[in-house]
């Protein structure tokens, strides 16, 4: 175990960002999670794991409640963020998100301009005072997204008329930009190639030092290259979750090895 | 080294698949081409027929306007000189048209002066009338006066009245005709683009030369105006409601089928509910357009709803997951991103239900919207409430009327109506290239 590791063991042992407790999930008789239990450490990457339909991207959207859009979808059990229960009825998921923010499969920016894109976040929660601020936000954003320089020039060109790659670090940008303190990712690189991928993860292993990420992926390389923890899904159930070393070298289920070393998925 | 089956020679299925398709093709050309050719003859007869209404024959001959006849208590006050009606005026026009004849050479043969009277229409004494009674200092005086010429008169020089014709028409005769032509031939009478038939209202059955549209116009512009400012926002807001707000169980089923039944309602059926509901029960007055642009309204709100949706339905959901993602809320997501990314779509499904409503005839003519209109209705909102016609309406009316001329008016009114439509969808198509957007 390095330096790096026992630093964010000892991290893990103080109390975790996002903790789960026999959370449920049902879309109308489908029973989508099972009884799933996990502890999401602050200012690390947390890999989520598993075969196609396992959940992981379910689980993955309860985090911010994003299933609450989903008519037939009902969740139970108890996820706390920071200590506060999330699904308590006097939880507004408008707040919720703007803590916890979120990158979708698919690079989604709107068909606005790059600074509007970006802008969006902060001008509907009120968190600039005049131009000049949002401009801070807006550079600030797109900085830590590593998308500044290449549209330094031409932030009121149209967000959609940037490459894959570009897109969803434009969306990473957007999300950065409410100030989120999660930034939940689902399947980010799945419809990029891979330079934009490797930019992507790039991206992601230096946000790690200012949010607590949360990426769902079905690319095992991908979950060992840019994760400190990893859970591995399997039909709903969370089968295992460790250290993303332990569980690409020394999984403690043999489902986890069949899947890592591809006889199932 | 001969292939057991040559690509080079057709097998019969093949060749019966092709000839199946050569006639499945020729079929589907022969029905474009009849469409097409059904297209052009219906606007070539409403051409033919029709574009003489933009054209208007008038004469134009000095009259002297004597105070004695036209204000015989000699006050110059308009109450007083009301007292003489058109009648009083008629005569004076055909002793200045026989003068005026007499004096250029005209030869007048077998034309006694009630013939010569009918060359001028009847709507001339009346024109007359109202600019003296308007002017009182215009007695005395003898001015050029531009006046419409009889219908026949006109029918003549656009070509609908011959002198063939004239043989077997009680109302003008050939020797009319021929004092007509001289006159023409004298620069007496010219036929030029007629603006009347646009700006002026409609007139009696007598007087198709003077009957215009400009009530009927402007009764369907203040329909447009209500259908526009109660249909457009109710449809959408029905429509976001029901798309992307309401839950989908059995009521909003129940809902949704309603409103596709209502898109097929005949127009009539809107028609009798307006007359019960807004006019019987309501007391709104008859023939206003206020009354007509409420029925055209629920008649358009089925159509501008259902095309809002199917436009709220085409914007990818991963717009609405993008703001949500962002902690916008679910009016957020669809007032700042759904909204106008579907805006071309609700533009264009408003503007084709207005263009339906402009076109529509049948409940206008239950609403008492069909009645005879001479006065323009005021400016909105007052306006709103007072007798006007409608552009179909009118087409309708006119169609009725025994003269002709009204046939020529009619098709002109058509082609009005039609270009408005042309127009409307035009305005579209131009809409929808404009706002569109690729995501």
């Amino acid at each position: 175990m390095n330096v790096m590791q026992q630093v964010e063991a000892a991290v893990t042992q103080t109390a975790p960002k996002i903790s789960a407790k026999a959370v449920d999930v049902f879309y109308g008789d489908t029973h989508a999670i099972k009884a799933v239990d996990v502890e999401i450490a602050d200012k690390m990457v947390t890999a989520f794991i598993g075969p196609s339909g396992c959940g992981k991207s379910t689980f993955l959207r309860c985090l911010n409640r994003m299933n609450d859009t989903i008519d037939s979808a009902r969740v139970t059990g108890r996820i706390d963020l920071d200590g506060e229960d999330i699904y308590a009825p006097r939880v507004d998921p408008v707040q919720l998100r703007a803590k916890v923010g979120m990158v979708f499969q698919k690079p989604n920016p709107f068909p606005k301009s790059i600074y509007d894109n970006v802008a969006y976040g902060p001008r509907i929660h009120g968190l600039a005072r005049d131009k000049s601020d949002l401009d801070a936000i807006v550079e600030k954003s797109l900085r830590r997204a590593a998308l500044w320089e290449e549209v330094k020039d031409r932030l009121t060109a149209p967000g959609t008329g940037l490459s894959g790659g570009q897109q969803q670090r434009l969306c990473i940008a957007r999300a950065i930009a409410t100030g989120p303190e999660v930034l939940l990712m689902d399947e980010p690189c799945s419809a990029l190639d891979p330079i934009a991928t490797a930019q992507v993860e790039q991206l992601i292993d230096e946000l790690r030092s200012r949010f607590c990420v949360v990426i769902v992926t079905h690319s095992m390389a991908q979950a060992s290259r840019v994760s400190q923890k990893t859970a591995f899904f399997h039909l709903g159930e969370l089968v295992e979750f460790d250290d993303t070393d332990r569980i690409f070298t020394n999984p403690g289920d043999h489902r986890t090895e069949s899947y890592i070393t591809g006889r199932i998925g | 080294m001969t292939p057991a089956k040559s690509l080079l020679a057709a097998d019969p299925r093949t060749r019966a698949r092709n000839r199946a398709e050569a006639r499945f093709r020729a079929l589907g050309l022969g029905a474009v081409l009849l469409g097409l050719g059904a297209l052009v003859l219906l606007v070539g007869t409403i051409l033919a027929n029709g574009a003489g209404a933009f054209r208007q024959t008038y004469l134009t001959i000095p009259v002297t306007l004597d105070a004695d006849r036209l204000d015989p208590a000699g006050t110059r006050d308009p109450a007083d000189m009301a007292a003489v009606t058109t009648f009083g005026y008629a005569p004076l026009l055909a002793q200045a048209l026989q003068q005026h004849l007499r004096q250029r050479g005209v030869a007048m043969e077998g034309i006694g002066p009630r013939d010569l009277m009918a060359i001028i229409s009847q709507e001339a004494p009346a024109q007359i009338r109202a600019m003296v009674l308007q002017n009182p200092d215009l007695l005395d005086r003898t001015l050029e006066l531009e006046m419409l010429a009889g219908g026949r008169i006109d029918g003549y020089f656009k070509g609908r009245v011959t002198l063939q014709s004239a043989e077997r028409d009680a109302n003008v005769s050939p020797a009319q005709l021929v004092l007509a032509q001289a006159m023409a031939d004298a620069g007496m009478i010219e036929t030029r683009f007629n603006w009347a038939f646009l700006t002026g209202s409609d007139a009696s059955g007598q007087r198709p030369e003077a009957a215009g549209l400009g009530v009927a116009i402007l009764g369907s512009l203040y329909m447009m105006l209500v259908v526009l400012v109660l249909a457009l926002p109710i449809g959408v807001a029905a429509a976001v409601y029901l798309e992307e707000f309401a839950p989908k169980n059995r009521l909003t089923d129940v809902i949704e089928v309603n409103i596709s039944n209502l898109a097929a309602v005949p127009s009539i059926v809107f028609g009798i509910l307006g007359l019960a509901i807004f006019i019987n029960f309501a007391g709104l007055p008859q023939s206003a357009p206020v009354v007509g642009g409420l029925v055209l309204t629920l008649m358009t709100l089925p159509t501008i709803i259902i095309a809002t949706r199917a436009a709220l339905r085409a914007v990818p959901p991963s717009i609405r997951a993008a703001a949500l993602g962002l902690g916008a809320s679910k009016m957020q997501s669809v007032f700042h991103h759904v909204l106008p990314l579907a805006a071309p779509g609700i533009l264009t499904g408003t503007i084709i239900g207005l263009a339906q409503a402009l076109g529509e005839t049948a409940p206008l003519l239950l609403i008492g919207m069909v009645a005879f209109v001479r006065d323009f209705p005021a400016a909105p909102p007052e306006g709103l409430f007072d007798p006007a016609s409608a552009l179909p309406v009118q087409v309708y009316n006119w169609t009725q009327r025994a003269d002709p001329a009204f046939v020529e008016r009619a098709a002109g009114a058509t082609l009005v109506l039609l270009g408005l439509l042309v127009t409307m969808n035009l305005i579209a198509v131009m809409l929808r290239r404009r706002f569109e957007r690729r995501w």
